[in-house]
């Protein structure tokens, strides 16, 4: 049941054909796992915070530096040193004071995944590195959470949406691992992927549109452009293989 | 008519800035070698010392995977490749 506030605060996105006040109690009860509080994990919570999702958790593990400023706009001058969780829930708790948003200062490991994404309903993956986005496809899989994939290169960008035991997974896309560097990135770049992350998230719990599920999108922005490349559900992928071809 | 090779954005720099390389060939193989000849520095980010396409790189044909057996894929004029290499910043 929605407030009068909350009734006022989100009525332009109540009048969304499909949101509506169903939808928007849907938001409100969805709790959303957030892996990664950096360039996407920045557009991606404080949008899912407008939009009004329920419980957020925000997982990081680095404290902010420097160098992070240009693109992870969680985190001010103010913040250089402090543990990058703390400053990342800071920002959306006083955008919105009626979500819920826990910081978890932890590494992802293969130990504790599983422990992590407990009793969430959803997961997005603002990771920094491919090991670990695996970790969380792995995670999501064995789990039964949707998984919504971003990644993102200089002005380049990958969305994808996983939903387990009916699409394609991060595996069935990528073989082998990449060479470990330092890469290169602009802000706009994670902020249109994790606004697309944040679309995806919100049309999945509102049950509108077409989710971007078998469909990996490749962002160009140097020239502009949308890709979309058909991704199939691979009957030999190591994290879906399993479930079979549906 | 050719085949359009479309370039991921990180690898434009290798091909004079440009996203979309005209080539002739009937496969998949024939079209990166032609691409390679045009621009011979993207051979190292597509291929190892023995030839074959590196395993985190993807070519897609028409928008679907052509993997496995990627080089050896028949393509015909007006087909569109894409060069997909995985990425991981975030």
């Amino acid at each position: 049941m929605l407030t009068g506030d909350e009734l006022k605060r989100y009525d332009r996105q109540i009048m969304i054909p499909g949101i509506g006040e169903k939808g928007q109690e849907k938001l409100k009860r969805a709790r959303v796992v957030i892996a990664g509080g950096g360039g996407l994990g920045s557009p991606a919570s404080i949008y899912l915070t407008a939009a009004g999702v329920g419980t957020i958790r925000i997982i990081d593990h680095d404290r902010v530096e420097l160098s992070n400023l240009n693109r992870q706009v969680l985190h001010w001058d103010e913040d250089i040193g402090r543990e990058k969780v703390n400053s990342a829930v800071e920002k959306p708790k006083r955008l919105n004071k009626g979500v819920e948003i826990e910081a978890v200062e932890e590494t992802i490991t293969e130990a504790n995944i599983s422990e992590l994404v407990a009793g969430f309903d959803l997961i997005v993956d603002a990771m920094d590195n491919l090991p670990t986005r695996y970790l969380l496809n792995k995670a999501a899989i064995e789990n039964n959470i949707p998984f919504f994939h971003g990644a993102v290169y200089g002005l380049e960008g990958r969305a994808m949406t996983i939903i387990p035991g009916r699409t394609a997974c991060l595996g069935c896309v990528y073989r082998g691992p990449i060479p470990e560097e330092k890469f290169p990135v602009i802000g706009v770049t994670p902020a249109v992927i994790g606004c697309i992350q944040a679309t995806e998230v919100i049309k999945y719990v509102t049950g509108i549109g077409k989710l971007l599920a078998n469909r990996l999108l490749v962002y160009d922005g140097l020239n502009m452009k949308f890709t979309e490349l058909v991704v199939k559900k691979d009957p030999n992928c190591k994290y879906c293989g399993h479930q079979g071809v549906k | 008519m050719s085949i359009k090779i479309n370039v991921r954005p990180g690898m434009q720099h290798l091909t004079n800035d440009q996203d979309v390389v005209e080539v002739n060939g009937s496969t998949v193989g024939a079209c990166l070698n032609q691409l390679v000849q045009q621009f011979p520095a993207i051979e190292d980010v597509l291929f190892d010392k023995d030839g074959k396409l590196l395993n985190y790189i993807d070519i897609y044909v028409n928008g679907k995977s052509s993997y496995p057996e990627e080089l050896a894929k028949p393509v015909k004029g007006g087909d569109e490749l894409y060069i997909l290499q995985a990425i991981g910043g975030g």
